[in-house]
């Protein structure tokens, strides 16, 4: 007991010492805290990042930029650095797009009701929010409705709502594109009773969605044809209202309103009408075609910078309702259910170091990277090493036939051209991490064979392994206990120096067009920069990735320096 | 080149020392009783051997890669049925002789890449060594330039580091050389196309020659034609402006390709220089010629750098052979019209043939650089006797 105990404190006291005489070396001093601020950013990258590096959407449409633009902080750089003072950022417009309220309550927007036909009385329009339960909320925490109602049997003509969100736009230039939401649903009521739900929407409504500065000149955005409005209107098919059936006042939503576009004549949407997502965000500076299910349509220009043309100013986001009020006189009601209204800005400028091509953070590629780096080159070090040990004690303790039949295919692996062979293998067996890990390892154990060999030639003739031999070791106790303690140094060392070389070889694979397509790395990064993207002047994308490989690599390097000069002190004395 | 020296050696004086070493004390070394005639012709039956399984192997990786050989050769479906279709994938495999043995196979490919019949690349259907030939040049100028100028550099750059030894510029030199090895190379030559190219537009970014030499190069002869009383003939007579108009297109190309290469390799021979030069001072013979009272420079030059040179000379010998290795990163960059950029395209259309005659020709290199490593080392070190 008393004996292995001692034999831990001794092994601690000269790691301890060891760890002394490193950390005297300058080199490694820097090497170390260089590796360990590495290891922080890779385990650390989703705290430090709220961004993903890569989308998992094929078609990229919820990147969180617009496509190629700088970092933030080039407005900021004066012009002759390369700085743009007219860069925009990304704007939130909308804070809360699944809870559309009212100022009042506590919302965002305000309602505005403007009623050419005097004889009826603004009020015969109603809003509530958030809507009582039973309504389809969609997302969010609540949907707002406005309710236009016939009052006394007299037909009102064309009234309309406007219901909107007024914002500043801080920046001197325009964004690089405009991406919006609705979502809308349609009831209609009426007091006779027995009527078939597919004529209950007595008053077919309008809508219009709309960007632009508060001078009053609106843009319409959606529906994506200028000054063609929506018909909105019952379901076909519809018969019957089969939740009650029952008559009297009935106060039902009608889940399933249809849009009725009159460009096309049919109806093209049942249940919400729901701009798609991304529909609006084609609207952009980036497309400037707009594919809808039914109608295809071209803005004349980039409506961002239309829209923005004036740049720093008041803007206003919001929908127009014009309920379209020439029927006959009984009492009826039409709600308008507002849901997910949100807008959002692309900027021209995106966080620490813009975005890529497809619009992401480019900062987060880069943090998200070093976990790649650093697993690879760890991982392929050990490998590696530990074949080149079996590999190196094999040949140098047992010689003879083993030596000569190890060392030719040493020779063979060390005649063969590295890169090509690399690339072949990964084209071939597909540009997997696993792969690259599996093939980096195979492909770099030689050269440290042959050094381990030649260690333990000179080992094995020691006399300390003779006495061993002597009282009867077997030959695996030999190598075990005798010969790996002498050349463990070099284990250490080269586990230091290869992981430099397995970082750069992933780069210039990934560089090459080899990476894996579900990773992020730096070398993919490049990739994309130069090759797929062309953005060879974006410098703010181009010099980070490589600082990153060659300080990661530079690291490792010195660690494995100052180890070599800890671990053989005769290098020391040479000074 | 070098990434995969990395892979291989791993960097920093004590891994680059210990290679050598283990070349040039290998079996064949310590072995003094063997004559040097007996030395060189074993070395080369061995180098032989060695070039006979690389053969082997790199019949057997391209053979055993998925894809039918006969589908690259045959021309996309035309109007033909489907039987004359087979007909002619049979005839093509007959004539190729896709349906003999193995054996058969291996020996007749033995026998071909032997003969430097390297066949027909698949995408340019040209032989394809006369694609090799055409390209080679570029490759050679460009790695074979940049190798010699980072050697030069490095020696120079390692024996002013020495007379500082232990002081912050030694320890600077050193610190900066690691760095500047472990730079990705391509990365170093997009840095320097941005800056060289796309901000001072000093050096084109890409390819071997101005595009509009692509009709006719300037003419570094002037043609002219005189009479005589008996003959009419013509007269050439060197044009100095078409000359250098040649030579300074040609060397704007090649400028920014070979700065990368020789920045990223320089870092090695400063290492290599100061290891081996830190070794010779050591030695008691410095001693003896500082008591004698020469200068530094005397002890430097003639003294210690004699004996710390055999070490570099032959790893440059060595280093020449992965020359066609380095070429494919540092020429994809540039879009550099040599081998390593070919190699590259090759390997995307997945032209076997082409790749097949790189690996053999790189190989082949790299075993005629390490011959010659060895020769140099016995022929420039009286101490190693032979017999």
């Amino acid at each position: 007991m008393g004996r292995v105990q001692g034999k831990y404190e001794f092994m601690l006291r000269r790691f301890l010492g060891f760890l002394r005489s490193l950390l005297k070396n300058g080199k490694s001093i820097f090497g170390l805290i260089l590796i360990c601020s590495f290891l922080v950013v890779a385990l650390g990258a989703s705290l430090l990042t709220p961004y993903t590096p890569v989308g998992e959407d094929p078609f990229d449409r919820l990147a969180p930029a617009a496509s190629n633009v700088p970092p933030v902080w080039l407005r900021s750089l004066p012009t002759w650095l390369g700085g743009d003072p007219a860069l925009s950022e990304n704007m939130m417009i909308v804070q809360n797009p699944g809870s559309p309220g009212l100022i009042a309550d506590g919302g965002e927007f305000k309602l505005e009701t403007a009623n050419p036909n005097l004889s009826v009385a603004p009020s015969n329009i109603s809003y509530s929010y958030p809507l009582p339960l039973g309504y389809k909320q969609y997302g969010g925490g609540g949907s707002l409705s406005v309710t236009y109602t016939r009052r006394d049997g007299t037909t009102g003509g064309e009234v309309k709502a406007v219901i909107f969100k007024e914002f500043d736009f801080p920046y001197n230039g325009p964004p690089s594109s405009f991406y919006g939401t609705i979502s809308l649903q349609v009831n209609g009521t009426t007091t006779v009773s027995g009527v078939p739900p597919v004529d209950k929407l007595k008053v077919p409504i309008k809508v219009n969605v709309f960007l632009g500065s508060i001078d009053g000149r609106k843009w319409p955005i959606w529906p994506p044809v200028e000054n063609i409005f929506y018909d909105v209107r019952i379901p076909r098919g519809f018969t019957k209202d089969r939740l009650t059936g029952a008559a009297g006042p009935i106060e039902r939503p009608l889940f399933g309103a249809t849009v009725f576009d009159n460009v096309t004549g049919t109806f093209i949407d049942s249940g919400w009408i729901t701009s798609v997502k991304n529909e609006l965000s084609t609207i952009s500076s980036t497309s400037q075609q707009l594919v809808n299910p039914k109608s295809v349509f071209t803005f004349p220009n980039d409506p961002a910078r239309v829209v923005f043309s004036s740049a720093r100013g008041s803007y206003a986001y919001g929908v127009e309702i014009v309920f379209v009020d020439t029927g006959s006189t009984e009492d009826v009601s039409t709600t308008v259910i507002i849901d997910d209204f949100g807008l959002m800005l692309k900027g021209t400028s995106f966080g620490l170091l813009g975005a890529s091509h497809r619009g992401w953070d480019l900062f987060a590629q880069l943090l998200y990277g070093t976990r790649i780096s650093l697993y690879l080159g760890i991982t392929v070090a050990a490998l590696s090493v530990a074949i080149g040990l079996v590999v190196g004690l094999a040949a140098g303790y047992f010689g003879r036939i083993v030596d000569e039949v190890l060392m030719r295919i040493t020779d063979i692996l060390l005649v063969l051209p590295g890169l090509p062979l690399l690339i072949v293998l990964i084209a071939i067996l597909g540009a997997s991490i696993d792969n690259l890990i599996i093939l980096l390892g195979l492909l770099g154990w030689m050269g440290f064979a042959r050094m381990v060999r030649s260690q333990v030639l000179s080992l094995r003739e020691r006399s300390y392994v003779e006495a061993a031999k002597a009282i009867g070791a077997g030959q695996f106790h030999i190598v075990i206990h005798h010969i790996l303690p002498s050349v463990m140094s070099l284990v250490y060392i080269s586990l230091a120096t290869s992981v430099p070389g397995a970082v750069t070889a992933e780069a210039a694979l990934s560089w090459l067009g080899f990476y894996d397509p579900t990773r992020m790395s730096w070398g993919r990064m490049l990739n994309e920069a130069v090759v797929e993207a062309g953005a060879i002047t974006s410098w703010w994308w181009i010099i980070p990735p490589g600082i990153c490989i060659s300080l990661l690599a530079a690291s490792f390097i010195l660690v494995g320096y100052a180890l070599d000069e800890v671990l053989n002190p005769k290098l020391r004395l040479r000074k | 080149m070098f990434v995969f020296l990395l892979v291989n050696h791993g960097m920093g004086e004590r891994v680059w020392g210990q290679k050598l070493k283990n070349i040039y004390f290998s079996k064949a070394f310590r072995r003094r009783s063997m004559g040097l005639r007996s030395f060189i012709l074993k070395r080369i039956v061995y180098s032989f051997a060695l070039i006979l399984l690389v053969i082997l192997l790199n019949f057997m990786i391209f053979k055993s890669m998925p894809g039918d050989p006969v589908q690259f050769l045959m021309k996309p479906w035309g109007r033909e049925s489907a039987e004359v279709r087979l007909q002619q994938e049979q005839l093509l495999r007959d004539l190729w002789g896709f349906g003999e043995p193995f054996e058969v196979q291996a020996v007749k490919y033995i026998r071909n890449l032997l003969t430097w019949n390297f066949g027909t690349s698949y995408i340019e259907k040209r032989p394809v060594t006369e694609s090799i030939g055409l390209r080679l040049p570029y490759t050679l100028v460009l790695l074979g330039g940049s190798a010699i100028l980072s050697i030069i550099l490095g020696v120079i750059i390692g024996i002013m580091v020495i007379q500082k030894r232990g002081t912050v510029v030694d320890s600077g030199a050193v610190t900066g050389s690691l760095v500047l090895g472990s730079l990705p190379t391509f990365w170093l030559g997009l840095v320097f196309l941005l800056f060289f190219y796309n901000v001072l537009r000093w050096f084109p970014n890409k390819g071997a020659f101005p595009d509009a030499w692509a009709l006719g190069r300037p003419l570094a002869y002037a043609v002219g034609s005189s009479y005589t009383s008996t003959s009419l003939s013509s007269v050439f007579s060197l044009d100095m402006m078409g000359a250098w108009a040649l030579v300074a297109g040609y060397l704007r190309h090649l400028f920014l390709p070979m700065l990368t290469l020789t920045v990223f390799s320089v870092g090695g021979w400063i290492l290599l220089t100061r290891a081996t030069m830190l070794d010779a001072i050591t030695e008691d013979y410095i001693v003896t010629a500082r008591a004698k009272g020469l200068t530094e420079r005397a002890v430097l030059f003639r003294h210690a750098l004699k004996n710390a040179s055999l070490p570099i000379i032959t790893s440059a010998a060595l280093s020449f052979g992965f020359i066609l290795s380095g070429a494919i990163i540092t020429e994809t960059v540039f879009t550099y019209p040599g081998l390593g950029a070919w190699t590259w395209t090759a390997i995307q259309f997945l032209d076997y043939t082409v790749l097949m005659a790189i690996f053999y020709i790189v190989s082949i290199c790299v075993i005629a650089a390490n011959i010659v490593a060895d020769l140099l080392y016995g022929i420039i070190d009286p101490r190693i006797k032979y017999g």
